[in-house]
């Protein structure tokens, strides 16, 4: 009985928290956005400046998520199936962009790229901008959230050791055959869920970009940093309109990860691996 | 020689996993390396295999130096400890693996999986998965993959640690009779040696990166090389003060001795055969194990161990009874001698 008790009180605490933290200012940026009417609603997202930062987000997204990819699966690759001097080190330095503000992450950036950076030149001579540029923006994106795919990966490829491949190995198979037939097939899920993770973090990334984008209107602004203008421009319904698109976004991020994370627990998932 | 291992070292930092190894296998045999864990047993495997690369020496297979042949071109089949299957792969495709590799046609393919399978006895299963499999089928699976592209060597990684006690003695004889009916070469590790005695046609006893002693499990059993070997292969007793005991005389070289508990009678007081030879001693617990009874004995503070039938006279603890050792391996940090009861001996008299 009384563990009944403590049971639920800890249900009932867990979903007040819930409610009060994450889907009550939910629901507040959706009825703002609609307050004044649907009128107003679709005229701020689809006003010209607010298509262009959507679609710079998905730009800047599509590119991050692909270089996160590939290079995350190279990462844990090298991290769990090699023996190196160092690896510890290499692990620790990949979670950097979890351990550090992303405001100093853009900072870096200017610090290198831009005007007083020591990169300046040569990308003058070149004629390149990185630095209030779009080249920048993704760049400060990919710094951001390049640890989400090698760190699902390698816990994932530890725990699977590399017995597979060496027997594949064993066998004649060839690097490229052996990642396509065993290592991929494993990995699959684990992998998804980590491309979901660095995609939710891509489309929503502020700090960073923010340092490094110079708030050019229509050309260097993504949707959050246009969210961020419009609110200090006092125009909330336009702000918390565009807001919705953000959320609506990852509310189907959010579902198609459970899918993944469901997919994973049922079959192939890490639950099976430790065995 | 067939295969040949040439002064082979390697090191893992300061872990000196094989040091000077050296030992050949004459081809279609089935030999167990067969050693404690950390012994360097699956180094030396893995090496042979080309997973491992050793620091120095030569690795010899057919007349030909593998050492810079990576391990893909060497033609051989390798049975993971855990299998390895590809787990989001169907036992036909795992097994077709090796095959497809090697790009043989289609037909070639299914005929070759096919009689491996048949050969396994897992018709039928085909479709299923290596998660719907038994630790046993999966074993079996791992060893049909193994020998589809049809190598010249086999080699074999604990191929019974992970299953259970009585399908392993059953998989035993199966793989026993398996290699001998492909009449592969195979080596395979082990850490138990009642596997190695009963599946290997010769033991190579390895201990912390070296080898101890190769020859057929009788002739390991019967003259044991090294102290290690004595204690290691068969069933154990250190004795120290063997000098005390009737019908041996301390050897000034040997100062402990081996005593297994097959050496050793143990009959009632009144039916005692032979009176010069034999000690008295207390039982001191008796257990039983399954088939028969295990006996503990004091003999002048000297705890020994005996085993008897459950037909045979029923003993009870704190009896006195009559022991007879006849035999013992004298040895020191280098070498083992065998002695016989001597009072025995005199009395011409026959042991069974």
């Amino acid at each position: 009985m009384k563990q009944k008790i403590v049971k639920w009180a800890l249900i009932g605490l867990g979903a007040l928290f819930v409610l009060i933290m994450l889907i009550l200012p939910l629901a507040t940026v959706l009825v703002y956005a609609l307050r004044q009417g649907w009128e107003t609603f679709s005229e701020a997202i689809l006003d010209e400046y607010a298509i262009k930062a959507l679609n710079l987000t998905l730009f800047t997204t599509v590119i991050t998520v692909i270089v996160n990819t590939v290079f995350g699966i190279f990462a844990a690759w090298s991290i769990a199936k090699f023996r190196f001097r160092g690896k510890q080190i290499l692990t620790t330095l990949i979670d950097i962009p979890f351990s550090i503000s992303p405001i100093i992450a853009g900072l870096v950036f200017i610090l290198v790229f831009g005007r007083i950076g020591w990169a300046y030149p040569l990308l003058e001579l070149w004629n390149i901008k990185v630095v209030f540029a779009v080249p920048g923006i993704v760049l400060a994106t990919i710094f951001v959230t390049f640890p989400f795919v090698s760190r699902e990966l390698i816990p994932l490829m530890q725990a699977q050791g590399s017995d597979e491949e060496e027997a594949a190995a064993l066998m004649g198979a060839g690097g490229f055959r052996i990642f396509r037939k065993v290592t991929l097939p494993n990995i699959k899920w684990g992998l998804l869920y980590g491309i979901i993770l660095c995609t939710a973090r891509s489309l929503g990334e502020f700090g960073a970009v923010s340092v490094v984008s110079g708030h050019l209107r229509g050309k260097t602004d993504t949707l959050p940093l246009h969210v961020e203008i419009l609110f200090n421009e006092f125009k909330l319904t336009s702000a918390f309109a565009v807001s919705s698109i953000l959320v609506l976004i990852a509310i189907i991020i959010l579902i198609l990860r459970n899918i993944v994370e469901y997919r994973v627990k049922k079959r192939g998932g890490v639950n099976d691996y430790v065995r | 020689m067939y295969v040949e291992l040439q002064d082979i070292n390697k090191k893992f930092g300061g872990y000196q996993a094989a040091d000077n190894i050296n030992f050949s296998i004459e081809k279609g045999k089935l030999i167990g390396l067969l050693g404690p864990s950390g012994s360097g047993k699956t180094t030396i495997l893995r090496m042979i295999a080309g997973l491992e690369t050793p620091d120095s020496g030569s690795i010899i297979i057919d007349g030909q130096r593998v050492n810079d042949l990576p391990a893909s071109r060497r033609g051989i089949g390798f049975v993971f400890q855990n299998y390895a299957l590809f787990r989001y792969m169907t036992v036909f495709d795992n097994i077709a693996f090796g095959l497809e590799v090697q790009k043989r046609d289609k037909a070639y393919i299914k005929e070759r999986v096919s009689e491996l399978i048949k050969l396994i006895g897992l018709e039928g299963l085909e479709k299923r998965r290596p998660h719907q499999l038994s630790g046993g089928q999966k074993q079996r699976v791992a060893f049909a993959r193994a020998l589809a592209p049809s190598p010249h060597l086999l080699l074999l990684d604990e191929p019974f640690a992970a299953i259970d006690a009585k399908i392993r003695k059953e998989l035993r004889t199966w793989l026993r009779e398996t290699i001998n009916k492909v009449g592969i070469t195979s080596i395979f590790v082990t850490h138990d040696q009642e596997e190695a005695v009963e599946v290997a046609d010769e033991i190579i006893i390895t201990n912390s990166g070296r080898i101890e002693q190769i020859g057929t499990p009788i002739d390991i059993y019967k003259k044991p090389a090294t102290p290690f070997a004595a204690k290691f292969i068969g069933e154990s007793i250190d004795v120290d003060r063997y000098g005390e005991l009737h019908g041996f005389e301390t050897d000034e070289h040997y100062d402990h001795a081996v005593l297994r508990p097959e050496f050793v009678k143990v009959t009632k007081v009144d039916k005692e055969l032979y009176p010069y030879a034999s000690e008295r001693g207390t039982v001191e617990g008796i257990f039983f194990r399954g088939n028969m009874l295990e006996l503990r004995l004091n003999v002048k503070g000297l705890k020994l161990i005996s085993y008897r039938a459950l037909e045979d006279e029923i003993f009870e603890v704190g009896e006195e009874v009559s022991i007879l050792i006849y035999r013992l391996y004298l040895y020191n940090d280098k070498h083992v001698r065998m002695v016989e009861n001597a009072s025995v001996k005199a009395n011409e008299l026959f042991i069974i």
